[in-house]
């Protein structure tokens, strides 16, 4: 039973149809994806293309991003992102998202990429979008949302709110990302997050998976490529799992071995714990500059959050 | 049982560089790696270090940049034994080449691969900065250098390899099976390095006539223990002592003569299209229905890299083809579209009729396969399942699917192996297992992809006698000279995704235009051999 201090709000057409649009965004993007994935695969290969990105594609370049240290980059970015993680309203959440787009054009990366990490994310964002305005617990003075159409699923305002504020700032953390790692060589990145205190036998880690975790998706491909032309087709059934376990189970073995290997070949080149010190980057006076504004931008958007009156329905 | 030859005395009171003394080693597993190794190595040696699979090759020269230590005997470096504390300062002066270039490229770019050894040399950035230049210029990769070894070829990773070890100056070179899957280009630049180098050089290849004229000492190991320790020339000349090892290369002798011309036009066996009046098609040969004809087939791949353009080719049933072609022409990408893996544009026809849906998806039962790694092939715990998974993938009732299996294994010479964990069994071992896992679909097709790639002698013969003895059509990609003339009539040259020649292999053989094509130069290995025979000759020794 609703209860009594309730207010319903029916919505125009045209308004109802902006609200459903903001609501269907990440579902429609990820069907998208899905779709152009399918066209460019399914014409000349039977077998989608699941070549893993590089993520350090678009380091060569001389955007305010590419010329900024990464380790002050990467500090100050990193800063933004909790400060618009903390904010509490839609309004400046949306700002905060604007903001991002904006780094992200400034970065000249092109849009395929954070669209495709927006893409990767959306399916979680759906889930908020679609439960939490029709699940969010009502209490007195909220507001029920009567589409036009949809009047038998009224929806509640704090859960509209709450879910598309959400959405945005992971929206926001997903772009920060692109011009935070994809603007510098994946070991110059790693050097700068060394440089503010990540562990070094943390960053070889993960340079040496980034390296081989293609020659794993090689040897992956090639292993399956193998199954195919044997009359392997993968189904809901205990010898596809028993197939899949051994092949999973062969590429393990694989890959321990070649770490082995990969360790050897490192020792036999002098390798001692560590990889050889290069010079590190110095800091100059720009990328401080940078930091404060960006920095500034993230607190004013904190502060503004806190204080000033936000836009209501 | 013939004869261990004995050490050569070095010239003069010189120090042996390493000494090996009764040296032995036994993995954990209680697999005896080597057996009382004696062996002095000097300054400026150019060892061939040669044996079959399994023999001990690579164990030895382990110990010899103390990646392993011994664990009886003793091995000495400069007069000092190895051990914890010198073992640093040995790496850094001896190099090793791998077998797998992935496993020496660790690093976000080449450049960073390469200058990883100078940097643990304790080198400054300059002097770092002119080694990586100059040895990546020496492998003819100066333009990649930023470039991130996931986006080089085979022969290019192989080849930053090399680069990486060099750019530390080792005193010591030591390489294991450096031209395997290379193609005679690829050779030609590890050739030339090699003689340019002038420190103590110890190679691991089963290619002897790659070996010929590049080192001066070869030694043999079997079992674990050295069996001969001579003249490189008195190897090569010796053939008893190569049979005996599995060495002998002596059926690989092809000789040059004359070339000619390849056609232009091309031709179709079955009517699907008409060309305009400048490029008609040249008249059908009278050999009977094609198993197989590609028309005007061309594949890019979704990346946009250029894989084959315009291929027209006809394949019969019985009929043994050659692919041959410089790393990269385009041989593993045509493979994978006659297997249908890769769906191009052009006219598939396969016993004349254009494949449709259902066809396409059933083609795997008509065209078998077995890879360059055949390790990424199997996938099973045992030999049995192994080649039973496809029997079982097409629905075929138990019995007849362990008849397939039997029938198999016993083709490839490979009965007593159904418990056996594909993983352990040796290169050539799994090779067979690869092909019988192909032929228990019975196939009318077989693609056999790189199929002596790392095999020792004794393991090749053994598998050209298989091959010899199947039936079906087979497609060999191969850069291996000898296998092309005993099995293939037929020879189908490819450069850049094209087919440039298509002709009887007795006139490839004889096409000394193939370097100019493609970089296909065979005739240095056959005047290596030349010279090989005519010292057998003088030796009494030619069979």
């Amino acid at each position: 039973m609703t209860p009594t201090l309730i207010q319903t709000f029916t919505l125009t057409p045209s308004q109802g149809a902006i609200l459903l649009l903001c609501l269907l965004t990440p579902p429609l993007l990820l069907l998208a994806f899905r779709w152009k994935r399918k066209l460019s695969s399914g014409q000349r290969e039977i077998s989608p293309d699941w070549s893993i990105p590089t993520i350090d594609a678009q380091a060569q370049g001389s955007s305010l991003f590419h010329t900024w240290t990464p380790a002050v980059k990467i500090g100050s970015l990193l800063i933004v992102s909790f400060l618009i993680v903390a904010l509490h309203a839609l309004f400046w959440s949306a700002v905060g998202l604007a903001f991002a787009l904006l780094t992200v054009h400034l970065a000249r990366i092109p849009w395929q990429r954070p669209l495709r990490r927006l893409a990767a994310m959306s399916g979680l964002c759906v889930l908020f979008l679609l439960i939490l305005p029709l699940t969010s617990p009502l209490r007195s003075g909220d507001t029920l949302l009567v589409v036009p159409l949809l009047e038998g699923m009224p929806l509640r305002l704090t859960g509209v709110i709450l879910s598309l504020t959400i959405t945005c700032k992971a929206a926001t953390v997903a772009l920060l990302m692109e011009p935070m790692f994809a603007t510098a060589e994946l070991a110059r990145t790693l050097q700068g997050f060394a440089t503010l205190g990540l562990p070094s036998s943390l960053t070889q880690m993960i340079l040496l998976c980034h390296r081989y975790l293609f020659v794993f998706q090689q040897e992956a491909a090639r292993m399956q490529r193998a199954m195919r032309v044997r009359g392997f087709v993968p189904g809901t059934n205990l010898a596809t799992l028993r197939t899949t376990g051994n092949a999973l189970g062969m590429l393990f073995i694989r890959s321990f071995e070649r770490t082995e290997r990969v360790y050897e070949a490192m020792l036999s080149r002098g390798y001692r714990g560590a990889f050889p010190a290069t010079s590190r980057e110095k800091i100059a006076a720009g990328d401080l500059a940078k930091a404060a504004v960006s920095i500034m931008i993230g607190l004013l958007l904190l502060v503004l959050d806190r204080l000033a009156p936000t836009p209501r329905f | 049982m013939h004869m261990m030859a004995a050490q050569p005395a070095p010239a003069g009171d010189q120090t042996p560089l390493f000494a090996l003394n009764h040296l032995a080693y036994t993995y954990p597993d209680g697999t005896p790696g080597l057996r009382g190794i004696r062996l002095d190595l000097f300054p400026g040696d150019r060892i061939a270090l040669v044996g079959r699979n399994g023999s001990g090759k690579s164990t030895l020269i382990r110990h010899l940049n103390g990646l392993l230590t011994p664990q009886t005997g003793t091995c000495l470096y400069q007069g000092q034994c190895i051990n914890e504390s010198l073992i640093p300062e040995l790496r850094l002066r001896v190099g090793i080449l791998f077998q797998d270039p992935d496993d020496h490229l660790f690093c976000p770019t080449l450049y960073e691969d390469v200058a990883f050894g100078p940097r643990n040399q304790g080198r400054n950035e300059a002097e770092v900065d002119r080694l990586v230049r100059d040895n990546l210029a020496a492998v003819g990769l100066d333009t990649l250098r930023h470039k991130a070894a996931h986006h080089l070829s085979y022969g290019q990773k192989k080849r930053a390899a090399l680069a990486a070890i060099l750019a530390m100056e080792p005193e010591v070179l030591i390489l294991d099976e450096p031209t395997a899957n290379l193609d005679p280009r690829q050779e030609a630049v590890f050739k030339r390095i090699l003689h340019e180098y002038a420190g103590t050089l110890i190679v691991i290849e089963h290619d002897l006539l790659f070996l010929y004229g590049l080192c001066d000492r070869a030694v043999v190991l079997a079992d674990g223990r050295v069996h001969h320790d001579y003249g490189f020339n008195d190897l090569v000349s010796h053939p008893q002592a190569l049979r005996d090892h599995g060495l002998d290369f002596a059926f690989r002798f092809t000789c040059c003569g004359h070339h000619r011309d390849g056609a232009g036009h091309h031709r179709h066996h079955h009517p699907t299209h008409a060309h305009g009046p400048d490029c008609d098609h040249l008249p059908a040969l009278e050999t009977g229905l094609p198993l197989i004809e590609l028309q005007h087939y061309s594949f890019c791949y979704p990346d946009g890299s250029p894989g084959i353009d315009n291929i027209n080719l006809a394949l019969f049933a019985g009929e043994n083809l050659a692919l041959v072609g410089e790393n990269g022409a385009g041989k593993s990408t045509l493979a994978h579209c006659l297997l249908g893996l890769h769906r191009g544009e052009g006219a598939f026809l396969v016993d004349g009729k254009p494949l449709t849906k259902r066809d396409w998806r059933g083609l795997w039962r008509r065209v078998g396969i077995v890879f360059q790694h055949s390790s990424d092939q199997l996938f099973c715990p045992s030999c049995w399942e192994e080649v039973a998974f496809g029997p079982q993938q097409m629905g075929i009732a138990a019995g007849e699917a362990e008849r397939r299996v039997r029938e198999a294994l016993a083709l490839v010479r490979l009965e007593g192996f159904e418990e056996r964990v594909p993983l352990h069994l040796s290169g050539g071992e799994r090779k067979r297992l690869a092909i019988a896992a192909a032929l228990s679909l019975h196939p009318e097709v077989l693609i056999l992809d790189e199929p002596t790639a790392s095999l020792d002698p004794k393991s090749e013969e053994l598998l050209l006698a298989v091959l010899d003895a199947l039936p079906m059509a087979k497609v060999l990609i191969t850069h291996d000279l000898f296998f092309i003339r005993h099995l293939c009539r037929r020879t189908v040259v490819l450069h850049q995704g094209r087919i440039v020649r298509d002709y009887p292999t007795d006139e490839f053989l004889v096409d000394d235009r193939l370097q100019a094509i493609n970089g296909l130069d065979y005739t240095y290995k056959n005047t290596c051999f030349t010279e090989i025979q005519a010292m057998r000759r003088e030796n009494g020794r030619e069979e």
